[in-house]
């Protein structure tokens, strides 16, 4: 025997016919199909009002964990591969070098970027008998005073740290106060009155 | 089928009344910090899709856990809430996918003991008064747990929500076409299943 239903008691039961449509012969399927459609329930069902508790709690601990591991210390495991680190060593070891050398028995100036609005520079000047060192610049109103560069240690070389805007600036040493020279390891221009400013361009 | 033809829909009420605050409010104040106003999108719809869950899993036990699991993943994931306002249709898709994976999991049926108090107590397989016996409601009930969850779930949004097949595509993305093939499809097995009773 077919379990298929007639395809007129599946209207039927779509609601898209009525029992009185169907012809005299399909009249008992359909009252049988429309019997046990009728067995099934429609009324609401109702959960445990505890539901809203509980999920509650489990949101309320959620929101908790999402901003507690901002605050909290937490154990951080680092797993380094031997072979990984040969090139890590050698930046750490450059930078070191960068920061660190001795300096030349010449002048230079090294940048390194502090914020996107500005840069701080390293000055340096080997000033052989020199007594003080300092620069004046664009960036001091030019003046003698107000920026010394340091020995570094009992050799004689100076060097100062600046921070200083982004944008080209023109500078010149002043040694022992009195002796005005531009940087040898940066380019110069004329400053109109027959000498030369260094030019840092940042 | 009587009843079936202009019947209620709830799904398409748009919420912005009850707790004052529409659903797209509720969930822009809780993704803004505010995690206690969830409880009112719980309140809100937590028993509107409990009959749909429960059709689709057998019993309300499974029904309520199914509720619970979707509450917390629509928290966890109101950030990708596309369209706020539609959070109900939003957390639909997310109890769907909870009871589809159930149903597929082979999540456990309800037990004779289930069917018999769901019987007794009305919550579940409660008699219509065109209803014989409760020997052929838990007939019924254990052949709807033999369908396929697709099979299911478009005849519980028919036959127990009384949605319309239009209404069922809006909600589950499906066509009416294929939602028809679906339910005849189902009528057939049921047939089969229930030949004892289709005397």
């Amino acid at each position: 025997m077919s379990h298929e239903l007639h395809p007129l008691v599946k209207l039927l039961l779509d609601g898209e016919l009525r029992l009185s449509d169907l012809p005299p012969e399909l009249k008992p399927e359909g009252e049988r199909a429309l019997r046990l459609l009728e067995s099934i329930d429609h009324a609401p069902v109702a959960l445990s009002p505890a539901l809203d508790q509980r999920v509650m709690m489990a949101v309320r601990a959620r929101a908790t964990s999402r901003w507690r591991w901002l605050v909290q210390p937490r154990e951080l495991r680092i797993h380094v591969r031997p072979w990984t680190l040969v090139p890590a060593l050698a930046a750490a070891a450059a930078l070191v070098f960068v920061v660190l050398r001795p300096a030349a028995p010449s002048t230079e100036s090294v940048a390194t970027v502090a914020a996107p609005e500005s840069v701080t520079v390293r000055l340096v000047l080997h000033a052989p008998g020199a007594e003080r060192v300092a620069v004046a610049g664009s960036f001091n109103q030019w003046n003698a005073a107000a920026t010394p560069l340091l020995r570094s240690g009992t050799t004689e070389v100076w060097t100062a740290t600046l921070t200083l805007p982004v944008g080209q600036h023109q500078y010149a040493f002043v040694v022992d106060g009195i002796r005005w020279m531009p940087d040898p390891s940066a380019p110069g221009v004329d400053d109109g009155f027959g000498r030369r400013n260094s030019v840092l361009a940042l | 089928m009587p009843g079936s033809v202009g019947a209620p829909t709830i799904w398409a009420m748009k919420r912005s009344s009850g707790d004052g605050a529409s659903d797209a409010d509720v969930v822009q104040a809780v993704l803004a910090g505010d995690v206690e106003r969830y409880a009112v999108l719980v309140r809100r719809y937590r028993d509107r899709y409990a009959r749909y869950a429960a059709g689709l899993l057998g019993s309300i036990d499974a029904a309520e856990d199914a509720v619970q699991d979707a509450f917390i993943r629509a928290f966890d994931q109101l950030s990708q809430c596309r369209d706020p306002a539609n959070f109900a249709g939003w957390f639909f898709l997310i109890l769907r996918n909870r009871c589809f994976a159930e149903r597929r999991r082979g999540g456990r049926e309800a037990s004779e003991e289930e069917l018999k108090d769901a019987t007794a107590t009305g919550r579940w397989a409660r008699a219509e008064a065109a209803a014989e016996t409760d020997d052929l409601r838990r007939a019924v009930q254990r052949a709807l747990l033999e369908l396929t969850p697709e099979q299911r779930e478009v005849f519980v949004m028919k036959h127990v929500e009384e949605a319309s097949y239009e209404e069922i595509a809006r909600r589950t993305g499906a066509t009416v076409p294929s939602l028809k093939m679906r339910m005849h499809r189902a009528y057939d097995r049921l047939r089969g299943l229930l030949r004892e009773h289709w005397k």
